[in-house]
């Protein structure tokens, strides 16, 4: 399992320490929507969840993800 | 490996000098972003470096209508076309039981038209060779458990259209159907249809499917760069049966119709027909001959027998050397080899030493080994031969040959004891496929190595300017085949011939047959009242046997440049040559 940061930066192609609480698609050029789709995939799959829909559209930056992940009681990987 | 890391890779990969290209055209009515990337990947592994286009969202119709589109500005090898049924059938889609059995047969035969014409256009605009995806059959019915009692239901409709697609590639040696439903029901319709995916992004194969389908479609890339693999060679201890013959005995190894012996009895029957569909298989064991060889010739069980495998090395000298032994003796490089052994310290050490053989992943379960071969798309064809079909037999009527070799002592009165025959045919419809493969299969004896596909042969004959011929070769042992080309072009205008390639399999090398080929060839220009014949050698790093062979028949060198060689020969000073070989 990957941490949230390093599976972000994977699929966004960007450094690790670009990645904060507000990063959105506005302030990453990479987060575009297919990237979003990517995201969603792979964080389902890395942290065995599956999102709904609302949940994938509710989210407007990398705090939210986190927030939503917690929701889905994931415990490891995302803080730090 | 995931979508995102085969994107990052893709971004990275740096051409070599060595590769072959492949320009790959995705067409589709749905979000395939990503499968480019992936199919770049892929070819990547293979020695293959593609450059991809992939049709804007839902636009492939005005890139296939539209002749100065970018589709064909981009002068595709091959174009992959994906349709999803939903998108393509729009409300009646979900409404199909609205019309009545009058407009559903309207309607489905309406839509196969449309794209039948798609793919007429794009045949004639290009070259490329066009795989289309068949149309998933839907697997939910208004009707219920009586949906297949409807006439004309939706499914049988959908069945309808994808039958009338597949009889459309039928005889069509550009067009080929790819079955998205079979592969559906072996990944599983869920794992490659994500509704989140579809609803958020119109993605209608989800990320993981797009990798799936990818491997599959490198099935096509294979045989279009003339790339696949012709032999097996396989391990026997834990391979193709249970446990270690040298220490459990063969009462004891496993290998039977029931349980844990079963799997491998099954893998056995895949492998056997491999085998008679033309592919080479191979032993390479550490073992005991005496242990081993009474396995296959004795067990109950075994499926695979002695005379199924063109080589066998068992014995205890390195896994390496055996390979290099059996690509030796069979005559075929290393790069057409595929290795299977359940050893993962093997297959590491064979993936190090000899990159270029192709060695498999092997799962720890022994009941997933029939699928090792079930997964396999480097054995892929566009057109399976006569050839193909009996080149596992004539393999083994080799190994005959070479017993033979070792009574006779010099070469002349074993080539005249073997009584060779040689037909020699004007290539027609019946051989076209075969001359094809061999320009793109034959790399030894090869002048020019040029490689060309069926519509390129066909339009050669059609133009009228070709001599084209090909050899049928036979001798004491058995048939050899098709195992001979030679195209000419024909200047008689200006008084000559030009050998555009002039080719002999591997298998029937050493024999002299190139000669009677070539005197066929200047009778030919004699009657024609041809003066002159040009010929032409360009160097490879594999057709060194070739090198000498328009001196040796008295073509004088007229330019040497770089890789290539221009000769010409004035009929009539041509060198006779023994050939030993009875020309029909």
């Amino acid at each position: 399992m990957e941490t949230l940061k390093k599976l972000f930066a994977k699929v966004l192609d960007i450094d690790e320490n670009d990645i904060n609480d507000s990063s959105s698609p506005d302030s990453i050029a990479s987060w575009d929507s297919f990237n979003g789709l990517m995201l969603v995939s792979e964080l389902e799959k890395n942290f065995n969840v599956r999102f709904n829909i609302n949940e994938v559209m509710s989210v407007k930056n990398f705090k939210d993800v986190k927030w939503i992940l917690k929701k889905h009681n994931v415990t490891e990987g995302i803080d730090g | 490996m995931e979508l995102s890391e085969y994107i990052i890779r893709s971004k990275k990969l740096v051409k070599d000098s060595s590769m072959k290209d492949v320009r790959i055209a995705f067409l589709s009515n749905f979000t395939i972003t990503g499968i480019a990337e992936i199919m770049k990947s892929l070819c990547f592994e293979y020695g293959i470096y593609a450059e991809c286009y992939t049709s804007l969202y839902n636009q492939y119709a005005q890139d296939i209508l539209n002749k100065s589109s970018e589709l064909y500005n981009f002068k595709p090898d091959v174009i992959f076309i994906l349709l999803d049924i939903e998108n393509l059938f729009g409300d009646n889609y979900y409404f199909y039981y609205r019309m009545n059995v009058q407009q559903r047969n309207d309607f489905i035969q309406e839509n196969f038209d449309e794209i039948k014409g798609l793919i007429r256009i794009l045949e004639e605009n290009t070259n490329a060779k066009i795989i289309v995806n068949n149309l998933l059959v839907p697997n939910y019915s208004s009707r219920g458990i009586i949906e297949n009692k409807q006439e004309f239901g939706i499914k049988k409709g959908v069945c309808h259209f994808n039958d009338m697609l597949e009889l459309l590639s039928i005889n069509n040696s550009k067009l080929f159907i790819f079955d998205m439903n079979s592969f559906c029901s072996r990944i599983g319709y869920e794992f490659v249809y994500d509704q989140k995916m579809s609803y958020l992004g119109d993605m209608k194969i989800s990320p993981s499917g797009l990798v799936k389908l990818s491997s599959k479609y490198m099935g096509y890339i294979i045989p279009l760069m003339s790339i696949t693999k012709k032999c097996i060679v396989l391990d026997l201890d834990n391979t193709l049966w249970g446990g270690i013959v040298g220490e459990e005995g063969i009462e004891n190894i496993k290998l039977g119709p029931e349980k844990e012996g079963k799997p491998f009895m099954d893998f056995q029957k895949r492998l056997l027909e491999l085998f008679e569909r033309g592919v080479i298989l191979a032993i390479n064991s550490k073992n005991n001959y005496e242990d081993a060889i009474e396995v296959i010739k004795n067990h109950k069980y075994m499926i695979l027998k002695e005379h199924h495998f063109a080589s066998m090395k068992i014995n205890w000298q390195d896994k390496i050397t055996n390979i290099k032994e059996i690509a030796k003796e069979l005559d075929i490089g290393l790069d057409s080899l595929v290795f299977i052994d359940d050893d993962k310290t093997n297959r590491e050490f064979v993936r190090e030493f000899l990159p270029e053989v192709l060695v498999l992943d092997i799962p720890e379960d022994h009941c997933f080994y029939p699928s090792i071969i079930e997964n396999l798309v480097v054995f892929n064809l566009f057109n399976i031969t006569d050839d193909d079909l009996n080149r596992g037999r004539m393999y083994a009527d080799q190994n005959k040959r070479e017993q033979f070799k070792v009574e006779i002592t010099d070469v002349e009165s074993f080539l005249k004891q073997l009584k060779i025959k040689v037909n020699i045919i004007k290539v027609g419809k019946m051989t076209i496929p075969r001359v094809a493969q061999l320009t793109q299969k034959t790399n030894q004896f090869n002048l020019t190595t040029k490689r060309y596909q069926e519509e390129n042969i066909q339009n050669f004959l059609e133009s009228g300017d070709y001599v084209i011929k090909c050899i049928n070769v036979n001798d004491r042992f058995g048939d050899y085949g098709i195992t001979g080309v030679i195209i000419v072009r024909k200047h008689d205008d200006e008084g000559y011939w030009n050998i555009d390639t002039f080719l002999l399999s591997c298998r029937i090398l050493g024999k002299n047959i190139e000669f009677s080929l070539m005197q066929n060839l200047i009778d030919d220009a004699k009657k024609a009242g041809i003066k002159k014949i040009h010929g032409k050698f360009v160097s490879t790093k594999k057709n060194k046997p070739a090198e000498n062979f328009l001196e040796e028949c008295g073509f004088i060198l007229n330019k040497d440049e770089n890789e290539e060689r221009d000769y010409i020969l004035n009929v009539g000073n041509e060198k006779r040559n023994n050939s030993y070989v009875e020309v029909l």
